[in-house]
């Protein structure tokens, strides 16, 4: 099948490879069907881009990469895959990640939901660059 | 907007399952216990409403940024 991304142009897919999120994305509830898209020029960003809606995507990060030891805490049990959702700014400096409220795939049904950790010190803005992270405190 | 008075110990039924109980209530804060289906998501409004926020910002995104930004990030085959 294929679909037609503003940003992306033409992606080609199986079926297989669409990740349902049932009950949407917060403030997305009506968007289910998306796809994975691995974009190598922004790579390590990989895309959740939607199947209903040609505007709509959004940058993901493993979350490793920034904290290692967070997505051991984010999952339970095994077969999942973690991603937090990154929000870009012009000044990468302004950018953040949301932590507090990653996306959790199950690769074996490939549904997915977006969950709200109980851990409040998490926070929904978490600067992307290291030397912004120091200058906030962390 | 239904508006109901409740007093401490009294509940509110919401459908066949969810249940909202007033505890207590103290200098102006109320306390409130939940019952609903784990599949109901039961959340503070401004918690909601944070996340709805990231969520837009983020489906803004621009991959001509992503890509600048990505240039300041280790790769997936790089760390450590």
């Amino acid at each position: 099948m294929k679909f037609t991304n503003r940003q992306f142009g033409e992606l080609e897919f199986e079926d297989d490879h669409v990740v349902m999120f049932p009950v949407g994305l917060i403030g997305f509830e009506r968007h289910r069907k998306f796809l994975i898209v691995d974009d190598v020029d922004s790579e390590p960003f990989r895309w959740l881009v939607s199947l209903e809606d040609g505007d709509l995507s959004f940058p993901l990060l493993d979350p490793a990469i920034l904290l290692p030891g967070y997505a051991v805490e984010a999952v339970t049990g095994g077969g999942k895959t973690v991603f937090v959702v990154a929000s870009l700014r012009p000044d990468v400096n302004g950018s953040t990640v949301n932590l507090r409220s990653p996306l959790v795939i199950d690769n074996a049904t490939r549904t997915a939901r977006q969950v709200i950790l109980d851990d409040e010190g998490l926070p929904l803005q978490f600067p992307l660059v290291p030397s912004a992270a120091a200058a906030a405190g962390r | 907007m239904l508006i109901l008075s409740r007093k401490i110990e009294e509940e509110i039924r919401l459908g066949e399952n969810i249940t909202v109980k007033v505890l207590a209530i103290h200098n102006g804060q109320v306390k409130i216990g939940i019952e609903a289906p784990r599949d109901v998501r039961v959340i503070r409004g401004e918690l909601y409403a944070g996340i709805q926020q990231a969520n837009v910002e983020a489906s803004h995104a621009d991959r001509g940024v992503a890509v600048r930004a990505a240039a300041g990030l280790v790769k997936p085959g790089e760390k450590k």
